[in-house]
């Protein structure tokens, strides 16, 4: 199938499986690895379209589901589409609706014509079909569309469910194929589904990578699977991937689970956490995470984090130089504290992304694993989580080793 | 110890003229400002929804709003029912004491209050600034506007500058403020406005060429002075909130965004009116400065009222979510050791995604979400 994208590649690690690449989007390139913020309805957490791309943001996320109930298709026909809504000049990448709509959706169930609700209002059958979800997300526009799948928790222990799960994402991805009205673009992405069972991943694998979309995403995890599970999935699918594609791991944002997971031979991450733990007070750190909230803050009148970059930390010329103090001030009381550590937190998330990319192409990267870890657990080994240690070990990385 | 001189008034500077009047404001360190002009009211050091660097880059706040929020002293304020007389007395006499214990504790620039409460009950107190306390003050903080003609007409304290506490509901009382002789303003109105999804539209003293929702019959219906983002007929505007806006808000977006905001619940919204909203007030600020110094500021007030419709527009839609989020930790120490599980990333959006449809099954027909199956 045609497609709207380029991905050069610019460098491989020699040990691991990780790869640093630069992708050219309908809406211009942006560097992988890459770590997507969601801006499920059109907004990021009160940051305004400019303070994002100060961030260095250039492909965010938002939600179909979302959009398609507010401001609906009608509205972004008019309006043409989700940059023009939001005024972003960047890339978006949109998801299909489909795990809001059966996850939140109590009365869904999935059917072969695609998903079945009763509508919460008035009870009547209601029907959302791959042809929706790609019809919606062609209306929004975003640079990146992915399609409905069958999705299934990880966990689930019905094995035969899982298997027609899998094989009904391929047959659907066939309908999104044919139903997709802008190919040249926007680039339709599969999704690998097959739960935790290697072998039904493996033929999914296949199956998809036949239909040759422009890109490919592993799906259905981050469902409270075990983080081992989830590193063998991610590391079977990314042995029988083409080399010259993006993979996309769906709903992946903790930063040791981005680290290993581009170990891995991931690519692309999104994940609302970044986002979220900022209203609660929590500023992600190279040494943690901090909760801003706890008392021991008031008095501290460091950065949120020390050597940080970002508007909020820096200081001097365009930076806000904001203290612990400050935030600690505002948390919970003032909606800034929360947009101030959103700032905070995205900048983190894709600055980590930046430098292991950066760690890729000098090809030190299992010396910047053994860093990034001996930073976060205070070079304390024994606390070091024994599935990444045993995850990295498969791609030649040990992490004990002096 | 005395105060250095930070306040200057420009042109006639007779104290027995009240009127309107132009100035100077100036805090060590900072910026300075022309008056008559507004603070921004702040909430715990920072402007509700607007981050310091949208601050900086989008509007015409300057730090000298925060040194003045330091400074302004709060009086001995009864709220309720107006104090019996006894209480009356005594109120300007503690007032007085305090003032004078805070200028001897204090190195920092300290605006005395004009109480609420008629020119006699508090005479001794005022005649007490001018003669001995007007070199030692910043300045003069009137809850009640009305009293500023019944000021002594003595040099000490009229070249002092005069900040308004007195809420002015909307933009005409601003301009009566100015024409008695008022400086600086705080505006409480520009918040609830924001919060109540409205944008601020009103020009001094008329709209400018190319401001829409004027009505079209030519000087004889009023104008509005500012828009209800939440009716839904903006959801396809590709309008900016007012054609004659320079804001960040007014040049990046439209007014159909700002209405899929507010009815998403989404905090930009607010945070776009803000941003829009104060803007809306530096321009018309410093439109009575021009006017003032074109002497046309009499006429031109007149143009306004006759214009402009007296109060702001209805609050429709519902206002941000009260501030104050769920109090809950969701620290570092969330994930075990071992065979560590994906937490849960679903409830909290779900409340605060409005993720169950408002929509019926029509609407969600219409709206291309799905179809109905019988
Ligand atoms: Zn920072
Ligand atoms: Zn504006």
């Amino acid at each position: 199938m045609p497609s709207a994208l380029k991905y050069e590649l610019v460098a491989r690690c020699s040990t691991t499986k990780a790869r640093a690449a630069t992708l050219t989007l309908p809406h211009g390139p942006v560097s992988l690895p890459l770590f997507m913020p969601v801006a499920t309805q059109a907004s990021l957490k009160g940051l305004t379209p400019q303070q994002l791309e100060e961030t260095g943001c250039r492909l965010c996320l938002n939600n179909t589901y979302h959009l398609g109930l507010k401001p609906g298709q009608d509205v972004l026909e008019k309006v043409g589409g989700a940059h023009n809504l939001q005024g972003w000049k960047y890339n978006i990448l949109t998801d299909s609706g489909g795990f809001q709509m059966v996850s939140l959706l109590k009365l869904a169930n999935i059917t072969e014509e695609g998903v079945r609700f009763l509508s919460p209002h008035d009870g009547s059958p209601m029907l959302l079909t791959p042809e929706h979800s790609i019809a919606l997300q062609n209306t929004i526009g975003s640079d990146i569309i992915m399609q409905l799948d069958d999705v299934l928790v990880t966990t689930s222990p019905d094995a035969k469910r899982m298997k027609e799960a899998m094989e009904r994402s391929v047959r659907w991805l066939d309908r999104c194929i044919a139903a997709h009205a802008n190919p040249a673009r926007q680039n339709l992405f599969c999704i690998i589904q097959g739960g935790l069972d290697l072998e039904l991943r493996k033929t999914c694998c296949i199956e998809m990578v036949a239909r040759n979309t422009p890109g490919i995403a592993i799906g259905g995890l981050s469902g409270g699977e075990a983080k081992s599970d989830y590193c063998k999935v991610v590391n079977t699918c990314t042995s029988l991937l083409p080399e010259m594609k993006p993979r996309y791991v769906m709903g992946i944002g903790y930063p040791e689970d981005l680290v290993v997971s581009v170990a891995l031979g991931a690519d692309m991450f999104d994940c609302v956490w970044p986002t979220r733990t900022a209203r609660f007070g929590n500023a992600i750190t190279r040494c943690g995470v901090l909760n801003l909230r706890h008392s021991r803050y008031a008095n501290d009148f460091r950065p949120v984090e020390e050597g940080c970059e970002c508007v909020c930390c820096r200081q001097g010329e365009g930076g806000l130089g904001v203290t612990r103090a400050f935030v600690h001030h505002l948390a919970a009381k003032e909606t800034v504290g929360a947009h101030l550590l959103t700032m905070h937190n995205v900048h983190y998330q894709l600055s980590l992304m930046r430098s292991v990319r950066e760690a890729i192409i000098e090809d030190r990267f299992p010396a910047f694993l053994r860093q990034f870890f001996r930073d976060r657990y205070d070079g304390d080994k024994t606390s070091y989580p024994d599935w990444a240690v045993e995850a990295l070990k498969t791609v030649g990385v040990d992490l004990m080793e002096n | 110890m005395e105060q250095k001189k930070n306040f200057m008034v420009l042109g006639s500077a007779d104290p027995n003229i009240i009127g309107p009047r132009m100035g100077r404001l100036r805090f060590e360190g900072k910026d300075e400002i022309e008056t008559p002009n507004f603070l921004a009211l702040t909430s715990r050091g920072a402007v509700p929804h607007m981050t310091p660097d949208v601050i900086a880059s989008n509007t015409n706040i300057r730090g000298i709003h925060m040194a003045l929020e330091d400074s302004i002293s709060l009086a001995d304020l009864t709220y309720g029912p107006l104090p019996g007389s006894k209480r009356i007395s005594k109120m300007a006499d503690r007032t007085e004491e305090w003032l004078s214990d805070l200028l001897k504790s204090r190195c920092q620039a300290i605006f005395a209050p004009v109480l609420p409460l008629d020119f006699d009950s508090q005479s001794e107190y005022i005649n007490r600034l001018a003669d001995d306390l007007a070199d030692e003050i910043a300045g003069l903080a009137f809850y009640d506007s009305n009293l500023l003609p019944d000021m002594p007409a003595t040099t000490s304290l009229s070249r002092l500058p005069r900040l308004s506490l007195d809420e002015p509901a909307s933009p005409h009382h601003i301009i009566r403020q100015v024409s008695l002789g008022m400086d600086i303003f705080t505006i409480p109105f520009l918040g609830f406005a924001t919060d109540a999804g409205i944008a601020l539209t009103f020009r001094f003293p008329r709209p400018l060429p190319g401001d829409t929702d004027i009505p079209i019959d030519n000087g004889t219906a009023v104008v509005p002075l500012g828009v209800d983002m939440w009716m839904p007929t903006h959801a396809t505007s590709l309008l900016p909130l007012s054609q004659s806006c320079s804001c960040y808000t007014c040049t990046s977006h439209h007014r159909a965004y700002i209405q899929h905001l507010l009815s998403a619940k989404e905090m930009l919204g607010w945070v776009l009116l803000q941003i829009h909203n104060h803007h809306i007030l530096s321009s018309f600020f410093c439109s009575i400065r021009s006017s003032l110094k074109d002497g046309t500021f009499y006429s031109d007030a007149e143009d306004f009222a006759k214009i402009y419709e007296s109060e702001l527009p209805e609050k429709s839609g519902k206002g941000p979510r009260v501030r104050g989020y769920q109090y809950r930790s969701e620290g570092p120490g969330e994930e075990k050791k071992n065979e560590a599980a994906w937490g849960n990333l679903g409830p909290d959006d779900l409340v605060e995604g409005g993720l169950v449809p408002d929509e019926n099954a029509e609407e969600l027909e219409e709206k291309g979400f799905a179809e109905r199956l019988s």
